[in-house]
């Protein structure tokens, strides 16, 4: 089926098969490999990305789901080539270890940026209740959120 | 495996109708996908024949919450984010708030429609008590029929619905609750998030003089389906308002689970538990 919808800000038209998931189209087609497959049920958020606004799991979205959908992933949040200073500070808070769970850890946190520029600590552990982090800790990345917070501030 | 072999976006209800008219199974809806997806994936028998799927988050009448004539009229697609930061929600229907928040993650959440979460009716699905003890109806339309029923009598076993293949769910009404009923919502997972319920509990009472007049209970996920406990609503309302009347409540409730599920391996600490739950809501409600 044919799928026209934004990615990171351009629009894109391209033929799907309707069995394809949203995450297989970022990774398979359009080469945009920061967005991770772990679990595929949902359960670990390592493949969130921005959907009208949202944070969802890449993996539980039929691509054909997505006919005029706006769509960010991780790589559409960097501006004219510098990071996004949810970026910035995942690196200088050492919120990143393997990394597996990074893209999709700053997308549940830009989410939750659009909507609540003030987050307190809380409201920040509830957005990445569903990302799941087995190297790091949590602490860094509550850190590097709060501080990005402050950034944008 | 994921069977589909067409993805269908129809703009109205009308349209939905006409795609599900003599539809032999083949045809599904989708909206937020969260147990159709993992679903395909274990090969579900629910899932294996899906060819074809009608994807219906495009339509307004199904994505809108409105108050009308005293009935408070929820559109099957509307997500849970959506219910959550719904205002006219958390003031007339708290329980249904509150059990709202706490199923899946912000990103299952925003995707996750309430109407999916009774329609699939697993026996963990956290909406499913609150709708209970707010009497909720739903209406049911296909290219011939449209009808209204009671939720409790849609629900049927755990997976299981009286939903027909050429049906789909349109609406859920429910009846703004008088202000006299209080009443709160307890989950018990074995963790805090992403979780799925063991025990949940729906409670709501209306005290007057001291004399309990009404009292609703719905059990979710420690029966094989969400269900109204009417036999104890019975026993119970007319009884004084007192620590004993609470106390006999929530043993009758530990019993009445026990007839509906009869003695399971996790019984012994789980009904326990459950009366706990069950004193403990109603306890609360009398403290305000």
């Amino acid at each position: 089926m044919e799928l026209r919808f934004t990615l990171n800000n351009k629009n894109v038209t391209t033929m799907v098969e309707p069995n394809l998931r949203l995450l297989d189209l970022l990774r398979d087609e359009f080469n945009l490999t920061g967005t991770k497959e772990g679990c595929s049920i949902g359960e670990c958020g390592a493949c969130t990305v921005i959907m009208n606004g949202k944070a969802v799991n890449s993996c539980l979205v039929l691509a054909g789901q997505c006919d005029g959908a706006e769509i960010i992933t991780i790589e559409g949040i960097e501006k004219e080539g510098m990071l996004h200073p949810l970026q910035e500070n995942f690196l200088k808070s050492g919120a990143i270890q393997c990394g597996f769970c990074t893209p999709g850890m700053i997308m549940s946190a830009y989410a939750l940026l659009l909507e609540n520029p003030k987050p307190t600590e809380e409201e920040i552990k509830d957005a990445i209740a569903g990302n799941l982090c087995r190297c790091t800790g949590y602490k860094q990345i509550i850190d590097a959120v709060k501080k990005s917070a402050e950034v944008k501030r | 495996m994921i069977p589909v072999k067409e993805i269908l976006l129809p703009k109205t209800v009308d349209e939905i109708c006409r795609l599900l008219q003599n539809n032999n199974g083949t045809t599904k809806i989708i909206a937020g996908g969260t147990d159709i997806i993992p679903g395909f994936h274990i090969d579900s028998p629910r899932f294996v024949n899906a060819d074809r799927l009608i994807d219906i988050n495009r339509i307004d009448e199904l994505k809108e919450v409105k108050v009308k004539d005293n009935s408070i009229s929820i559109g099957t697609a509307v997500t849970f984010s959506e219910i959550i930061s719904n205002p006219i929600l958390k003031d007339k229907l708290p329980l249904l708030a509150k059990a709202s928040k706490t199923i899946g993650s912000t990103q299952i959440r925003n995707r996750a429609t309430i109407g999916g979460n009774f329609i699939n009716n697993a026996p963990c699905a956290d909406s499913v008590a609150p709708l209970l003890v707010y009497d909720a109806e739903i209406k049911i339309k296909s290219y011939t029929s449209e009808k209204i029923i009671k939720l409790q009598d849609f629900l049927v076993k755990p997976y299981g619905t009286r939903l027909k293949p050429d049906e789909v769910v349109t609406q859920i009404a429910i009846p703004v609750p008088s202000e006299k009923l209080k009443g709160d919502f307890y989950k018990l997972g074995r963790r805090r998030a992403v979780s799925i319920s063991r025990i949940s509990l729906a409670v709501l009472l209306d005290i007057n003089d001291n004399v309990i007049d009404e009292v609703r209970i719905a059990s979710g996920a420690v029966t094989p389906i969400g269900t109204r406990l009417f036999d104890v609503e019975k026993y119970a309302s007319g009884k004084m308002y007192n620590d004993n009347t609470l106390r006999e409540i929530a043993i009758k409730v530990g019993e009445s689970i026990l007839k509906i599920t009869g003695v399971r391996w996790s019984s012994e600490y789980k009904i326990p538990v459950v009366q706990q739950v069950c004193y403990q809501l109603l306890k609360k409600i009398e403290r305000g």
